[in-house]
């Protein structure tokens, strides 16, 4: 047994008290590396709590909306505007109507041109058509003016309201304060409803009815004595004479609506939340009435979104699979970074790049000559859906190729070796062996591509066209040519204008509450995603 | 067994990865100032056990010694009192991987002083001259102490990696299979070395190479699916085993 | 000697081998694709941008535009043959009060075109003929900078002019005897970036300290102290979650808390939280990934040798990651230079006539917005159809706020 040399150590203590000399600093009990620990732990929290201070914003600031929403739908039938609308629904049908026959008359005159008829043959073709359509407007001005009639009473109605309120606030305020005498001058009026609504409906119902009769049959004449056989425009106005016809009969459920319609009928709660979510109609800031409704903003940004993925998803995932699977050493280092790089080009860049460029580009391919066969083409509306899309199908790209490609490159080497000893080729190994292997992880790729464009916003207020309307999907796959606007559009464009604590403020914050979670809804679907792949994968 | 005092004793000791037990009930004592060697195959929780002398295992989640002691000069490392960094400043420890910091020569012997709080210069110099000549490696490298420690080749890398931990001056030097990725010539310098550490040093060595485990160790111990099969002097082991599985296991009839 | 056909590895055109071919040639233009677009538009603003901010004389780039505010233009189209003349004392008080501003005469006095010296005005001097007639200013269109028209005519604001003894209004409705003027205005049409180039590096290098204090923060514990456990993952969740929330969404965020909650109003300590907690998720995930490239030897070998965590990621795990941290944090600079929508509400301003630190009180600096490249090219993006000054100079403010990365 050798011997064991004495050590000359710095610190002389014997091993066993050395050991046991625990925490020689100690704050609060905890020592300093302790301190360090929470110190770090402490900041970890900030996502969490980041997430939640969110969420209370959004809230806080958004919850008010649906009982002041609430109260603007309770005025609207108190206030008698629900009255009016009946009869202006009956109305803006008329008008859409007598829009119809303009345009057809602009139709037929272009096509006529284009057969080369002289203006005074196109004319004399086209007199009986512009007679139906004078006649026809003719027969709805009388409408129109107790329309105008009706519609200064009731928000007559609605604004005494509304200022009286305001005063019963202000005066609340100045006696508050301490000032009686100018509390005083605040005049307040107690609006009576019951007596207004009677009021407006004996006033118009009469009126209405004759107005309405007059009307139908004016137009029953009117049909009766155009006369459109062997024209080149005989079809549309049969279809056209049917249509008035289905219209008029519309008229007595009109009356019978304005007859059953009362003031005081309650409007429940659920409402306020029903017609946000299936509203129709977004209108802000109207003298008559705000309409918030979800559905037009909802499909806008929707419709640009999967036409961004249509396009984002074939190339995204084909380059993944080429880069991944089949390029060379050389094109790998040149277009991964060069497809990263694409993500951080602004949204603001592409947006200004969609109106300066790409927008109008569309406009001059669909005006082409070779493309005229084109049911639609050429397009009216330089911003639309489809420049829209094709921007974000850009910036989705980037996210859809990064992500399926780490998916692919995480299916294990000998996934793909075992099935190339079997004799597979690499077509096939890629879609029977790589594609399948990593389809999860490409699918939460495709859905973090969507959560990206679906909350993009500059690209889509710069371009979408931002027209408060649902599109028109009778047209087909025309619809992509159509402007719409989109929920992280609206918010940006209008929060700049509104007042703080208003109906509209509150909205917007409810349409940042869905966008919200939509966003966080996408991104745990996509993570269950990639956590059933990563088990799958072993 | 032997007559040397105790450095390390380990007494029915559980270990856990998780749920699964890496360790089944081992007890032995490491004799001070000698050389022990851990043989095994792959898996058998010599690694594991050793790793347990100086908490590295506190580092992997999930681990726990569930039941037993080890001690270290009688004291329990495991009770709550002991100070885990003087633990580690005291038993020192070398890895199967070569593991130089980025820095250079100097600095990565330095690097346990300077932590302490030591930036005297002389003291320094000394200090590294001291474990680079107690780690053989003084000659080669007494002109490029500033250059970087990855430039070194691989034997050199391991023995100043051996110097580094002698620089704490520590009394137990752990070593997690130091030869397993050096070249035969590379191998024998840290035998040599280890030879000569053992006049100062309580030295733990886990090693694959049998051979190694018979030329440089005066006990051996034979683990065996988590278990302590044999334990006894070197000697013994290698030529009359008491256990069947040690003798399979030497003779290479597994492993 | 082997028969070709006995060959049983000979390469053979099987219809498995055409459609193998086929799909990679498929997928090959699906990559090109990509690579054509964004190739296409990175070409496009490159071509035009680098046009305004470079230039072929020394100094080589267009000083102005990178060192002035931007102005906006009023043009006016003149009556015929009218003579547009200024008192001499008028002219005279004009540049005595500000001798940066001068005026060029050509011809006939038809046209009266004022400028600052170095400015974008320069485009229109009469020795640069084809610029100039390929610009609607040369049939009768006068170009004045909102500033000099309201100085050289003592108005208020620039919708009337007064040409001779006449005075033109641009809105005529109910003036008789007021002859129209027709009047439009380009909003920073002319001018330079350079209050937005400032606002802009003031906003990303605040947040940027900011995240980069929390985000390796975050990443440290995460990388080094954590065990995993239901509370890791839910941090982890929680990153990932915020990682996609719409840029949007925290625009409104800050808005509705620092903004009006804490009443910060529209400043650069509202634009600073914002962005940061919006780039928070990429520095850490950055941070982290940079710190697990750290060779976990290096913390063994550290802790071997007696040092305590911190000492070891202090000193052995943290300077050998901050390389790595710093740029994956490149990702997170050029998010926040770029970003719109965040800023909109919380810090940005349309314009702001001081630069940011010109404030009587330190407080005034934290305190009020700025203004900032993303969001000047949305203003200015807003009002296409535009003419060639705004194409132009929005096309290099692209570059400058891409040159930025």
């Amino acid at each position: 047994m050798p011997e064991t040399l004495e050590i000359k150590r710095l610190d002389q203590r014997p091993m066993t008290e050395s050991l046991l000399s625990k925490n020689k600093v100690k704050f609060l009990g905890l020592g300093s590396d302790e301190i360090i620990k929470y110190f770090f732990s402490g900041s970890a929290w900030t996502a969490i709590i980041v997430l939640a201070l969110i969420t209370f914003s959004l809230f806080r600031e958004g919850a008010g909306f649906f009982p002041q929403h609430h109260d603007s739908l309770k005025l609207y039938r108190l206030a008698g505007l629900e009255f009016v609308d009946y009869f202006r629904d009956q109305m803006t049908a008329q008008a859409s109507l007598s829009r119809y026959l303009n345009e057809l008359k602009l139709n037929k005159t272009l096509k006529l041109q284009a057969a080369g008829k002289g203006e005074a043959e196109i004319e004399s073709l086209l007199a009986p058509l512009e007679q139906l359509r004078l006649d026809f407007d003719q027969a709805g001005l009388e409408g129109q003016a107790l329309l105008d009639e009706m519609t200064s009473m009731a928000a007559g109605i609605k604004d005494r309201y509304t200022i009286s309120e305001e005063n019963r606030i202000s005066r609340k305020q100045l006696i508050d304060a301490g000032m009686k005498e100018e509390a005083d001058l605040l005049e307040i009026e107690d609006i009576d409803f019951a007596k207004e609504a009677e009021n407006l409906k004996t006033t118009f119902l009469p009126k209405q009815k004759e107005v309405s009769a007059t009307m139908a049959a004016k137009m029953k004449s009117l049909l009766a004595a155009t006369k459109v056989e062997n024209t080149i425009y005989e079809a549309e106005v049969n279809r056209f004479k049917a249509t008035v016809s289905k219209y008029i009969t519309g008229f007595d459920s009109v009356q019978m609506k304005m007859q059953d319609w009362t003031h005081d009928k309650p409007v429940p709660f659920y409402e306020s939340i029903t017609k946000f979510i299936t509203g129709t109609k977004w209108v802000t800031q109207s003298f008559w009435q705000d309409w918030y409704g979800i559905v037009p903003l909802f499909i806008g940004s929707l419709t640009v979104s999967i036409v961004a993925l249509i396009v984002a998803v074939p190339l995204g995932v084909g380059a993944a699979i080429y880069i991944n699977q089949v390029a060379s050493i050389q094109e790998q280092n040149f277009v991964k970074p060069f497809i990263e790089f694409v993500a951080v080009i602004p949204s603001v860049v592409l947006g200004f790049f969609g109106i300066a460029v790409l927008g109008e580009g569309i406009r001059v391919f669909t005006q082409w000559d070779m493309m005229a066969w084109v049911p639609g083409f050429p397009i009216a509306e330089r911003l639309n859906i489809i420049t829209a899309g094709l921007l974000l199908a850009l910036m989705a790209v980037p996210s859809i190729f990064t992500f399926s490609e780490d998916a692919l490159n995480n299916v294990p080497k000998a996934y793909k070796e075992a099935s190339f000893s079997l004799g597979a080729n690499r077509l096939q190994t890629i879609s029977r062996i790589m594609v399948p292997a990593s389809l999860s992880g490409i699918i939460s790729a495709i859905l973090l591509g969507f959560g990206r464009v679906i909350g993009e916003t500059m690209v889509v207020l710069l371009v979408a066209g931002n027209r408060l309307e649902i599109p028109d999907f009778s047209a087909g796959l025309m619809v992509i040519f159509q402007p719409v606007h989109t929920m992280t559009g609206l918010v940006a464009q209008e929060i700049p204008e509104v007042v703080k604590g208003s109906l509209q403020y509150r909205a917007l914050f409810v349409l940042a509450i869905a966008l919200f979670l939509i966003s966080l809804l996408i991104n745990y679907v996509a993570q269950i995603f990639v956590r059933k792949y990563k088990i799958s994968v072993g | 067994m032997s007559n040397a005092p105790t450095a390390i004793e380990v007494e029915n000791v559980d270990f856990y990865y998780g749920n699964s037990k890496a360790l089944h009930d081992i007890s032995l004592k490491i004799p001070k100032g000698l050389v022990t060697a851990f043989i095994g195959p792959s898996g058998c929780g010599k690694s594991t056990l050793l790793r347990c002398f100086n908490r590295m295992n506190d580092l992997i989640d999930g681990t726990s010694v569930k039941s037993g002691k080890i001690k270290i000069h009688g004291v329990d490392i495991y009770s709550k009192e002991v100070d885990v960094i003087e633990l580690r400043k005291r038993v020192g420890m070398v890895f199967q991987k070569s593991n130089p910091f980025p820095k250079s020569i100097y600095e990565n012997i330095v690097y346990g002083l300077r932590l302490q709080g030591i930036n005297d210069k002389k003291m320094l110099d000394e200090v590294v001259e001291k474990s680079l000549r107690g780690a053989a490696l003084w000659d080669e490298v007494k002109d490029r102490l500033d250059d970087y420690a990855t430039g070194l080749s691989g034997g050199q890398m391991q023995r100043l990696c051996i110097a580094r931990a002698i620089a704490v001056e520590p009394e137990i030097i752990l070593m997690d299979e130091p030869c397993s990725a050096l070249d035969p010539i590379a191998t024998m310098k840290v035998e040599e070395l280890i030879d000569e550490l053992k006049k100062k040093y309580t030295i733990v060595i886990v090693t694959h190479n049998m051979q190694q485990a018979g030329r440089c160790s005066d006990f051996t111990a034979f683990y065996y699916l988590g278990k302590l099969i044999e334990f006894d002097r070197t000697e013994k082991i290698f030529t009359n085993p008491s256990k069947q599985q040690t003798e399979d296991y030497i003779t290479g009839r597994f492993g | 000697m082997q028969n070709k056909s006995n060959n049983p590895f000979l390469k053979v055109s099987t219809p498995a081998k055409r459609q193998e071919t086929a799909f990679f040639w498929l997928f090959r233009i699906a990559t090109y694709i990509i690579i054509a677009a964004a190739g296409y538009i990175f070409f496009d603003i490159a071509y035009k941008g680098v046009g305004v901010i470079f230039q072929l004389k020394a100094p080589f780039v267009n000083v102005p535009f990178l060192t002035e505010w931007p102005e906006t233009l009023d043009i006016f189209k003149l009556p015929a043959n009218q003579d547009m003349k200024m008192e001499v004392s008028q002219y005279a008080r004009m540049t005595y009060e500000n001798p940066k501003v001068n005026f060029v005469e050509k011809g006939t006095l038809e046209m009266v075109i004022f400028k600052s010296p170095e400015g974008v005005m320069k485009k229109v001097l009469p020795e640069q003929k084809e610029a100039f007639d390929a610009d609607p200013i040369s049939h009768g269109w006068s170009v004045l900078s909102e500033r000099a028209v309201m100085q050289v005519f003592q108005l208020k604001e620039v919708s009337e002019i007064k040409i001779g003894n006449t005075l033109y209004r641009s809105l005529v409705d109910d003036n008789e005897g007021v002859p129209p003027l027709e009047h439009k205005t380009q909003v920073y049409a002319a001018g330079g970036i350079y209050p937005a180039i400032v606002g802009t590096v003031l906003l990303v290098v605040g947040s940027m300290i900011i995240a980069l204090t929390l985000g390796v923060l975050c990443a440290t514990y995460l990388s080094e102290y954590s065990r995993s456990g239901p509370i890791i993952n839910f941090i982890r969740l929680s990153i990932m979650n915020l990682a996609g929330v719409p840029s949007i969404v925290f625009g409104m965020w800050g808005y509705a808390m620092f903004v009006l909650l804490f009443g910060w109003n529209v400043s650069l300590m509202a634009g600073w939280f914002t962005l940061a907690f919006m780039v928070l998720p990429i520095v850490i995930t950055g941070s982290e990934e940079s710190l697990r490239a750290v060779p976990q030897g290096f913390r063994e070998g550290s802790l071997a040798l007696g040092a305590s965590k911190w000492q070891t990621i202090y000193k052995n795990v943290l300077p050998y990651a901050l390389p790595g941290i710093l740029t994956s944090s490149i990702m997170g600079i050029a998010r926040i230079a770029g970003e719109t929508a965040a800023i909109m509400f919380t810090a940005s301003f349309v314009v702001r006539d001081e630069l940011p630190w010109q404030v009587k009180h330190a407080g005034e600096f934290f305190f009020n917005g700025v203004m900032a490249l993303p969001y000047h090219i949305f203003v200015v993006s807003a009002r296409v159809p535009q003419n060639v000054y705004t194409e132009k100079s929005s096309m290099a403010r692209h570059s400058s706020s891409w040159s930025s990365f």
